[in-house]
């Protein structure tokens, strides 16, 4: 913790800008920010904006409403991370609108911590088809695709839902550079899980294209306080580059082993994120000769296009923004009003990456009404 | 019975095999003082105010560093009663075995349940055992139910707590929720990390004299952060916590950091939180020092004079509010 307190103190010891905008990526980063009480710790102007690194909230509703159909009619045993099981889809009450309301319907859903126990369960269980609903970003993939690679019993598949991190922040800043558009954010806190797998380097076109100071962190204090600092010296010096302050485990290159089967099991093609539309290039899909084990095909499309706002967020629901960095939680109109974890309506509320349920669990209370407060993005 | 390696439905069916089972197995481990000839005992030399408490366990797995459900179903009910200010003295167990389950672990398990018993000095005077066919059961549940007496002059409850009092924790939290995750390895992390599971009784002995003692309680399901809930509920002050004074083992530091955990949540199985006035505070606090089992206490909070919520100062310097918990604690999976 001295280590913390140290770069807390290097910081401080700064010229503070007036408005310092930092994304940091991951959820893991959001929480570390949160339990560790760092925005009432650092000075004033400098504003932490949670950013796209929650899988669970980028989940689309139509895999999620896939999962809960399978589990309901092609009575599979259906298992998932356990953040996966409380997301509602949107549909008639009467109907069950989460994974979890599925199990209480009666279907076979269990919750997992690891793509190990997906194996182990459909192993106890050979006369019965078992279906992983993989989401997840290239941390969550790696081990996947070393399940897949190692081989899987016969009655598993995989309801693949992994999506890459990169393309989202490159989309932000693409966005940002439309006529009359800027990006939500002055500097990047980029994600250490990721580039443990991927290697650092894949994030230097934020620093290279974009001009904004970048530094990998992991989740811990000092790791996050270091970059914060080493993104206000960038900005102060002038010199932007892509700094690693989780060095002594991101290493250059990232780990080429688990690369190695990523690409052996997976293609990456355009996806589709929650609420915010397709981003090219974000998506993980499996392998043609991986096809047997795709529960895509291996049992029928469950989509309905009758449905009401299939695919799209309930009504409301701000996770999209919240999602983007384009708002702060408590804007979200329904932020700790209809939306608390015991009754959560959108995903940023229930997964424990999710910037809603940290701010609420880490004890934001207070709603802000958007028109009250300036957005991120316009000050 | 001496032939049998596995529980079968019949050794619930109140015939031989069920009478041989007991007799062999649980007569054995318990001792005397079970008398299975009748079907209600009798509790000799008590009296004062009678204190009774009950609890199940359905552990997984059922054997853990540090512990297993048999040690387990003695320690949690005993606990209870001591937190209570209560001395105990007599046990029930129930035991429901799934069928199929391996009657040398039973023997082993069960053999643990009546050494902890001993040791803490309680005399285990009834029970019974079910068995439940294969795949209705997670292969063993306990329920125990514990029965002491009030210690005379002692009379500890959430309604005595005052603003301004101190919060005191005996040892570190979270070992025993990280060491059954450990030992569940669904993480294909391993580790040494022991349980804490305890009898705490030389714990809350060691405060019985001090008459600022106002409450105590064991952190078990829920840890640390639910012990403040239920006194924030109850007495509608909030708490202030310190990160920094809160005692946390480097290993249950790691996992948390790894998964994504809160050390707060974490249960524990031999641990005490004990709310003490300000005066007798250091007194109590050096009271529990002196045990080996208190080496690591400490005054991690105080009351505070209003409502409010709990916040922990972490060691930062910064505040965050320690909510209550709402689902079960889940790895990142980012």
């Amino acid at each position: 913790m001295d280590e913390a307190r140290r770069w807390l103190e290097r910081i401080r010891a700064l010229p503070i800008p007036p408005r310092f905008r930092i994304m940091n990526v991951c959820g893991g980063h959001e929480r570390t920010i949160s339990m560790a009480g760092l925005r009432s710790l650092l000075p004033a102007g400098i504003e932490l904006i949670p950013g796209p690194g929650c899988p669970v909230c980028v989940c689309p509703e139509e895999d999620i409403f896939q999962a809960i159909r399978l589990a309901l009619d092609e009575k599979v045993t259906l298992v998932a991370f356990g953040d996966m099981l409380r997301v509602p889809v949107n549909g008639p009450r009467s109907e069950p609108r989460s994974l979890e309301e599925a199990r209480a319907a009666g279907a076979d859903v269990r919750p997992v911590a690891s793509p190990m126990e997906a194996v182990r369960i459909a192993r106890d269980t050979p006369g019965r088809e078992t279906v992983f609903f993989a989401a997840g970003f290239e941390t969550t993939m790696a081990p996947v695709a070393a399940m897949l690679a190692e081989g899987v019993p016969e009655n598993l598949s995989i309801l693949l839902s992994g999506r890459k991190t990169w393309p989202a922040v490159a989309m932000l800043l693409a966005d940002g550079q439309k006529p009359g558009q800027q990006p939500g954010f002055d500097a990047l806190i980029a994600p250490g899980h990721v580039s443990t797998i991927m290697g650092p380097e894949e994030w230097r076109f934020v620093p290279g294209q974009y001009g904004l100071p970048t530094a990998v962190a992991g989740f811990q204090n000092a790791s996050l306080l270091a970059a914060i600092y080493s993104a206000l010296r960038q900005a102060q010096s002038g010199r932007i580059f892509l700094d690693n302050c989780y060095a002594n485990v991101a290493h250059p290159g990232g780990n080429p082993q688990a690369q190695a089967l990523l690409d052996q099991v997976m293609t990456v093609g355009d996806a589709n994120w929650r609420g915010i539309g397709t981003i090219a290039g974000s998506g993980f899909a499996l392998q043609p000769a991986y096809g047997a084990q795709d529960a895509r095909r291996r049992f029928p499309d469950c989509s309905d296009p009758q449905r009401r706002r299939a695919g799209e967020m309930p009504p409301g629901c701000a996770c999209a923004q919240v999602v983007l960095g384009q708002i702060y939680p408590n804007q979200c109109p329904l932020y700790g009003r209809a939306c608390q974890p015991r009754h959560p309506i959108g995903p940023c509320m229930v997964s424990d990456e999710g910037a809603c349920r940290i701010w609420w669990a880490t004890g934001v209370r207070e709603p802000v009404s958007p028109e009250s407060v300036s957005s991120v993005e316009s000050p | 019975m001496h032939d049998d390696r596995y529980i079968q439905l019949a050794h619930g069916n109140g015939g031989r095999r069920m009478r041989e089972l007991i007799a062999s197995l649980f007569v054995r481990h318990f001792g005397d003082s079970l008398n299975t000839q009748r079907d209600a005992a009798p509790l000799p030399d008590i009296s004062g105010d009678l204190m009774i408490t009950t609890d199940s366990f359905t552990v997984n797995p059922l054997e853990f560093p540090g512990g297993n459900i048999g040690s387990l179903a003695v320690h949690g009910t005993l606990n209870d009663l001591a937190v209570a200010g209560a001395e105990p003295r007599y046990l029930t167990v129930n035991a429901l075995i799934e069928e199929g389950f391996e009657i040398a672990r039973l023997d082993r398990l069960i053999a643990s349940l009546g050494d902890t018993a001993r040791e803490a000095g309680v005399a285990i005077v009834a029970g019974d055992t079910k068995v439940v066919a294969r795949g209705e059961g997670g292969g063993l549940y306990l329920v125990t139910t514990g029965i002491g007496t009030r210690v005379p002059r002692l009379n500890l409850g959430l309604e005595h707590i005052e603003p301004g009092d101190r919060l005191l924790v005996s040892g570190p939290i979270g070992d025993h929720g990280i060491a059954v995750m450990l030992a569940r390895e669904q993480f294909g992390l391993s580790g040494s990390l022991t349980s804490d599971a305890a009898c705490v009784l030389p714990l809350t002995r060691a405060l019985h004299a001090l008459p600022g003692l106002r409450f105590m309680r064991d952190p078990t399901r829920g840890g640390l952060a639910t012990v403040t809930h239920e006194i924030r509920e109850a007495t509608g002050y909030g708490m202030s916590l310190e990160e920094s004074a809160v005692p946390v083992r480097a290993p249950v530091k790691a996992v948390c950091e790894m998964l994504g955990y809160d050390p707060y949540y974490l249960a524990c199985e031999g641990r005490v939180v004990a709310v003490v006035s300000e005066q007798d505070a250091e007194k109590a606090l050096a009271l529990w020092r002196a045990l080996p089992q208190g080496a690591d206490a400490a005054i991690i909070g105080t009351i505070d004079h209003k409502t409010g919520p709990v916040v922990l100062t972490t060691s930062l310097g910064g505040q965050r509010v320690l909510d209550e918990l709402e689902d079960d604690p889940l790895p990142r999976i980012c």
